[in-house]
Order: C-alpha cells, then structure tokens, then sequence
C-alpha cells in the first residue's frame, strides 16, 4: 500500500504574463485553490515546500519566505528548492519524503514563476532578457560566456540523438507541436493553444538549429500547488474526493557538464529515474499500464526523446509514436492532454506541479473536455539543467 | 506630470540603469502622465547586479596559460589516466589531484547548432555556432564557439583547432574554434 496521497491541488491559469499579480499572490491563488480542493484549513498544513526557480524572475532572492508570509503559514516549517525545468517534481519529491518519513500528516508543495517582468530596453521584449536570466544557471565560468541558452544544449542532444539513430526528423519534431498547441484548446488554463500545421511549425523563424519557434515552449507566469497527505491522514479525513497515490518515485542528477557523460544522445540519468520510478510501482509495459503521461516537452525533440527514456519504445523509435498516432489523444497512450509546457505554458517552478495536476484531474475524471477516458494510472517526468542534468519521475494511481 | 518632474524620473532610472534615457522612454509615459487607473499595476524600471573580483582558483593556471601565453592545457588524472578540458583540480571520479598537461589544440565537431536567436547579451552576434567538441588529448567533450566565414558550412565531424582572440578579457572567450584547414 503507497504512503503518500494527493489529496488536493490547484493551479492559477498559465500565462506569458501576469502584470496584476506578484510571485506571492500568484503562490495565494494556487495555494488557496488546492485548500479548498483538499477540504482542508491552512492549519491543517504541517510544513511547506516551494518550488521557486529562477530569483532573477521574482526580482527576489530566496522568494520563499516571503510565499510562506503571504500564505499565513508561519511559524510552520518550509524550504525552497530549485532543479531548474524538473523545480516542481522536485519539490513533490522532497515533500514526499517529509510525508512518508512520518514527519508531517500533510504537506504543501507549492511551485511559483514569474519571468516578463525581466525586460531588455533595446528590443522592447521581456525574451532577451529572460534567457539572460536562466544564463546565471547555467555553467558561469566555461558556458555562459559563449552566449549559448538552454535551446541550444537541447538542440544539441537532440542533433546528436539525430546523426546516432537517423531520427527524429524535424516533421516529427513538427508533429509534437500540433499535437500539444492542440491539445491546448481544450485547456482554459493554457496559454497558447492554437490549431496549427506540421507546414507552420516548419516554417516558423529558426531560434537554434533544429528548433523553429513552434519547436520552443514559451515562457510563462503561474503557480501550482498539491497537498500531500499521508496513509493515516487520508482514512482519517475521509476526502471527498478520490485520493490520488503516488505509487512510483525516480530521481536523478546527470552530469551537469554534459560533455562528462558517456553520450549526449540520450539522456541516461532520465533512463535511470524513470525506471526506478517504474521499479518501484512494478512499471513492466509502460505502453500498456498507462492510461496517459505529461512529459516535459520544452522542445518538440526532447518529447520525442522522452518516448525513449521513459522506455514507450526502444532508443531511436521516438518518432514512431507521433507517425502512428499512439501519444495523440485517443491514441494508446496520450501524452501531455494538458498542451504540455509547449501548449500549456512553462511557469518553471510551477510546470512539474500543474503537469501534475492535470494527472490529478484526469484520473479523477474531472478533466471536462480533455478528458482521458477511464484514466486510472498516468505518468509524470519532470526534468531541468543543461542537457537534462535533473529528473524526476512520478506515477500517480487511483486506487479506490 | 510637470514635463520636469518626467525628465527627471527618466534621468534618475537611467543614470542608476546605466541605460540610454531613450531606452526608457516612453515606455513609462502613461503612469507619469496620470493616465492609469487607481488598480492598474504600477510598473517602474529596475535592475540587479553585482560587481565581482572573481578567482579562477585551482583552475587559475589554466586561464594564465591561454592569457598570457595562448597555451592550451588540461588536467589529467594520475590514477585513471583521464584528461578533463575544461580542467578540474581534482578528478571527480577517482578523487585525486590532478596534473597540468599540455593539448595540441585540435579536435573534431561532435554536435553543433546555429543560434538564430540568444540572450541581450549576444543577439548582435547571431547567427553562430555553438559545439560540443572533442579535443585531441583529451577525454570529455567542451562546449564552445565555432568561427567560420560561413555558419551553413559547419559539418558534425568537421575537425577544428584552437583560435586566440588578440585582446584578451581573462574568460573562455579568449579562445575559440575554426575549421582546421585541409
């Protein structure tokens, strides 16, 4: 029997900006929401975590004391954790080790971005400057100064993905675009769905080679948040709502100068946290025991690369599942109904929690028009870092 | 507002900016002209820095080498025989000091990719190209610039060699890449 339950969440709509709001009332709306969705009063809360990625974008260092005040949660314990892109599973991870421990009955785990309040003067566009801003996460002394972002580390895994195995081809990269920008429409909290073809994407302007700027997910505002609870909380209180368990739980580190590891064509650490994640809730045919996933797709390749290590199909197959129609909705195993962080929106440390939540809603069946039909078991990776040094890997079940 | 009182709120966020005043104007006109409403947000300009004296530590001699002698090294360890360039101190995996040894420079395109777009700081710069290469001597791969006449020509595989720039800053971007000439 799993320890940990979600029994609440909540997630404010993802937006490339939200002019009206601050990091921490952005935090309140989510907060609140899942409160509300858990049936439950901020006493209740044992301890906090908040996943809070970049302090240039808040305009704010260590951002997280000041969510905690504007929450009303002190003098209750809290920390903050940052793993860039994979920020949110993150701290899912960390709260699920305070729940299972038997530290806390019931933990928040909270994710918050802003990003367009960062602004380059000479283009009039918040853009330039926010990838300045993620350049200070990157490697200060041999990678930053060379004037690289995080689309090129990717682009280059996914080149090298290409020469080793042949694919993905950048039609298929395309396909994962319409597929996610489509699947948005039907998420009101989504920041840019749109229909679109294989034919826009191709021709959208080149941001880093292969990627074209339908290839890219865009930067986003919002916040997430999960309650957590532990086995003897959830039959104490009796949720009304079904509880959903986390049932698998894969972490890992990689090399964070890729050049380290033994190939930059796969992204091995993922392989490795996913597995465990699989391992653990006795994962043998993903394809079959999934109902549906929400994969990191910040470019359309590394979706495609995911497939892989989340082992969908063998390495070099990625591409195979957007031709056949498996990852679309309707298919045999739906991936990022959501929109993903492409469609969706990418708030970092919000992403991996409102991925999350839409799991959440799904396997409640609460999911209105994108629902998954009799949604029971679905898969959540969260990953960040150059070259995915950070993942995290979470099977969520209903069990009632 | 008083065309005063205006001048001297893009004066004063200019010099603390170190911006243009141009650069400002006239994003913030319709605050100082009092045409928001009592709700609207109320935005103002701002920046965060830090100024730094900042040491290269054990990896000083490295940076020395290339500032002052356009020499390339790297670090090798005494017990797994690995050579790391970028360098390290101390070898990650067998935990032991590592020597400074010297590289010849040239090596081959692993992966690159062409930056149509980048951060504020380099958007002047684009197109260029962005690499993983693999230097000869060493074990690992560095991330780096490739400099060529025409960026469309690159090739995965291409062999380059170490280039040095004339005025050096003391960072990595005292060295780059070009293609070896056949």
């Amino acid at each position: 029997m799993p320890e940990v339950a979600i029994i609440g969440v909540g997630c404010t709509n993802f937006r490339g900006r939200h002019p009206d709001k601050t990091y921490f009332e952005l935090a309140f709306d989510a907060a609140k929401a899942a409160f509300e969705d858990a049936g439950i009063d901020k006493a209740d809360v044992g301890a906090a975590v908040y996943g809070i990625y970049n302090d240039f974008f808040q305009r704010q260092y260590q951002p997280d004391a000041f969510v905690h005040d504007y929450l009303g949660l002190p003098p209750i314990p809290a920390v903050r954790v940052n793993t860039g892109g994979a920020t949110g599973g993150s701290a899912l991870r960390i709260g699920y080790a305070e729940v299972a421990s038997g530290l806390y009955d019931i933990v928040l785990v909270l994710g918050v971005e802003k990003c367009a309040d960062c602004f380059d003067y000479f283009t009039k566009n918040p853009v330039p400057e926010v990838l300045r801003a993620i350049l200070y996460t990157s490697d200060m002394t041999y990678d930053n100064p060379i004037g690289r972002t995080a689309a090129s580390g990717f682009a280059l895994a996914v080149l090298a993905h290409m020469q080793k195995y042949g694919g993905p081809t950048e039609e298929q990269m395309a396909k994962v675009s319409v597929k996610n920008h489509g699947n948005a429409l039907k998420n009101p909290r989504a920041q840019s769905g749109m229909k679109i073809t294989v034919d826009d994407v191709l021709k959208s302007p080149k941001i880093v080679d292969p990627f074209k700027r339908l290839d890219n997910c865009l930067y986003t505002e919002g916040a997430a948040a999960v309650v957590l609870a532990s086995r003897r909380k959830v039959a104490e209180l009796h949720p009304k709502k079904p509880p959903i368990w986390i049932t698998g739980l894969g972490a890992a580190l990689d090399w964070a100068f890729p050049g380290n590891r033994e190939s930059i064509a796969e992204f091995h650490g993922c392989r490795l946290a996913t597995k465990k994640s699989y391992d653990m809730a006795g994962i043998t045919d993903p394809l079959e025991q999934f109902d549906l996933a929400e994969l990191h797709d910040a470019f359309t390749g590394t979706e495609l690369m995911s497939y892989e290590d989340c082992m969908f199909c063998e390495p070099g197959e990625g591409g195979r599942l957007i031709d056949d129609g498996t990852v679309w909705p309707g298919g045999k195993l739906p991936v990022n109904l959501s929109g993903g962080l492409i469609g969706c929106g990418h708030a970092v440390g919000a992403t991996g929690l409102m991925q999350t939540s839409e799991i959440v809603w799904q396997l409640r069946h609460e999911a209105g028009a994108r629902q998954a039909p009799n949604a029971r078991r679905g898969l959540v990776q969260s990953i960040g870092g150059t070259l995915c040094a950070w993942t995290v890997s979470l099977v969520l079940e209903r069990m009632d | 507002m008083a065309t005063s009182k205006k001048d001297a709120f893009y004066r004063y966020h200019a010099a603390r900016l170190r911006l243009p005043e141009d650069k400002l104007r006239p994003i913030y006109d319709d605050e100082l002209d009092g045409k928001k409403k009592p709700d609207d947000p109320f935005e103002v300009p701002d920046k965060m820095d830090v100024f730094f004296k900042y040491s290269y530590g054990g990896q000083s001699r490295f940076f020395r080498e290339i500032f002052h002698h356009e020499r390339l090294l790297g670090a090798k360890c005494p017990a797994c025989g690995k050579v790391y360039c970028p360098p390290r101190s101390v070898c990650p995996r067998c935990y032991e000091k590592t020597e400074w040894v010297n590289l010849p420079g040239t090596g081959k395109v692993v992966a690159f990719t062409i930056q149509h777009y980048s951060t504020s700081a380099f958007v002047k710069k684009v197109p260029f190209l962005v690499a993983y290469v693999q230097l000869d001597g060493a074990d690992f791969l560095m991330m780096a610039n490739i400099e060529m006449d025409d960026v469309t020509k690159a090739k995965p595989g291409m062999p380059v060699k170490v280039a040095y720039r004339p005025e050096k800053s003391g960072s990595i971007t005292d060295i780059y890449f070009e293609p070896l000439a056949d």
